[in-house]
């Protein structure tokens, strides 16, 4: 009756890339809406092209990992059959929501669509889809009978692995993004901060949360099934692989080298594969 | 007991305090939904904890024991149900908590999130499965196979208003989470060692078996 980390695979790769999709879509839409380089040149959509098909490959890749998953994927059509209750439902018609606005932007990129208030809210739109697809994706994992993932940690965590992971992807392929040294410059600058900050908070979200899921036993619980002492080695090489990360980035920052950037997106993944694992690997309900 | 057009909730009553542990009911729902190897509709927990006390100047054994036989709850809040994207677990009428397998996509998510793992997941069919009150049993008037099977009476089953003016007894024993978070259709007339469970760290001592 147990379920164990090792069967949450295609879960693990759903969550990370759905994240990495939405964390680097708002990161060219963040460049798009307030960009140094739309303003002053009014070009910027074509440029966004090649990040908005990733974008949209990533959560097509993500879906269909997903399905893995499932038991019975020829029957996932009727996922959408009760958004009255089921997170899970309302996660996948945001999902939809989100990438149909993301292709739709990038037909706009192609069309090399002026830079007009619709467009600029169709990017704002998307981002609150996004936005949505993380919440009910969290929310779908804090059920009331589930202790260690009915809390902070699973939105700030999701959420923060978005704000991570998506602007170094965007980071690490920002050479197709950007014609001219000085624009990718400024993403440099904009993408190591919001990095750092994501940085801070995972260690932040780390030390305050993630103790609390490994000694969780109420009165009614059951044992884990995954003892608190294993947990200590996923959580150092967590932090050293954030730590290698922060390295990257700051050296990057110095040395101007894209490379460093790809590594700090790598060394930021394994981190959050780590602690995804770790994610699935806790649950334990009440009762039986 | 027949079936009833009144009924508004049908819920299971179990008695702790006599039940043996024989496991008939268990095996009367295996055998008569032909469940595969590893599926148990019904379920029946051991309880065990307890240690040595010191008594006056001698060590005397305080130890408990008691047995739980669990099936689904059809509670009157399904977290099951709200859980399912595909509707495929909805209540009926009379409060029985359904499950059409045709509908079910394997997720899994309604077996996360029921606490007293009424869910369970056939690998052979890619489906859950959980009991379904021997609803087929209902129709011609008899009453569920593990009911009927219990050699002790430790378990009855009927309307859940009409039994609780029949029985006094709980909803929460240890190991079974607060009722209020799916408000089960269930009363349990707890084993007298029941109260110091928790306090005296019991644990299921046969999850082997279940």
């Amino acid at each position: 009756m147990s379920l164990t980390a090792a069967k949450e695979w295609p879960l693990i790769a759903f969550t990370l890339l759905s994240q990495i999709a939405v964390g680097a879509f708002w990161t060219l839409a963040a460049a798009t809406l307030f960009s140094w380089e739309a303003r002053v040149r009014g070009e910027n959509e074509f440029l966004v092209l090649p990040g908005l098909v990733i974008v949209a490959a990533l959560l097509v890749a993500a879906a269909a990992l997903s399905f893995f998953h499932l038991g019975r994927p020829k029957r996932a059509v009727l996922v959408l059959a009760n958004l009255r209750t089921s997170w899970l439902s309302r996660e996948i018609l945001f999902e939809l929501a989100f990438l149909a606005m993301v292709v739709l932007l990038a037909f706009f990129s192609w069309r090399r669509a002026e830079r007009t208030a619709l467009v600029q809210g169709a990017y704002i739109l998307a981002s609150l889809f996004g936005a949505l697809f993380l919440y009910s994706m969290s929310r779908l994992y804090m059920l009331r009978t589930v202790p260690a993932w009915h809390g902070l940690y699973t939105p700030l965590s999701f959420f923060l692995s978005a704000l991570l992971l998506g602007p170094l992807a965007a980071a690490a392929g920002q050479k197709r993004l950007f014609t001219f040294p000085e624009r990718a410059y400024a993403f440099q600058d904009v993408v190591g901060v919001s990095a750092l900050a994501a940085v801070a908070l995972i260690v932040l979200v780390i030390l305050l949360f993630t103790p609390r899921i490994g000694f969780l036993r109420t009165k009614t619980a059951t044992l884990l099934e995954f003892p608190a002492r294993r947990m200590y080695p996923f959580l150092v090489f967590r932090l050293l692989f954030l730590a290698a990360a922060v390295f990257f980035i700051v050296l990057y920052h110095d040395v101007e080298r894209g490379a460093l950037m790809t590594l700090a997106f790598v060394s930021a993944g394994a981190a959050e594969i780590l602690g995804r694992y770790l994610f699935y690997a806790v649950y334990s309900r009440l009762g039986v | 007991m027949e079936q009833q057009a009144w009924v508004r909730q049908y819920a299971f009553t179990f008695d702790s305090s006599s039940c043996t542990g024989c496991k008939a009911c268990q095996v009367a729902c295996k055998d008569k939904h032909d469940l595969p190897v590893d599926i148990l509709w019904r379920r029946v927990y051991e309880v065990t904890g307890g240690t040595w006390k010191k008594e006056g100047g001698v060590w005397v054994p305080a130890v408990l024991s008691y047995y739980l036989s669990m099936a689904c709850h059809h509670c009157q809040k399904p977290i099951c149900g709200e859980a399912c994207p595909t509707q495929a677990i909805y209540k009926r009428d009379d409060g029985i908590v359904m499950l059409e397998t045709l509908a079910c996509i394997g997720c899994r998510y309604c077996e996360w999130a029921c606490p007293y793992g009424a869910i369970q997941f056939d690998p052979a069919s890619r489906v859950v499965t959980k009991c379904h009150f021997c609803y087929d049993y209902l129709a011609l008037g008899e009453p569920p196979a593990c009911v009927a099977a219990c050699p002790m009476r430790a378990l009855d089953f009927g309307d859940l208003s009409e039994l609780r003016k029949k029985y006094a007894g709980t909803r929460e024993i240890f190991p079974l989470p607060e009722a209020s978070l799916t408000e089960p259709a269930l009363i349990i007339k707890p084993h007298r060692d029941a109260a110091r469970a928790s306090k005296d760290t019991a644990e299921v001592a046969n999850w082997e078996e279940i």
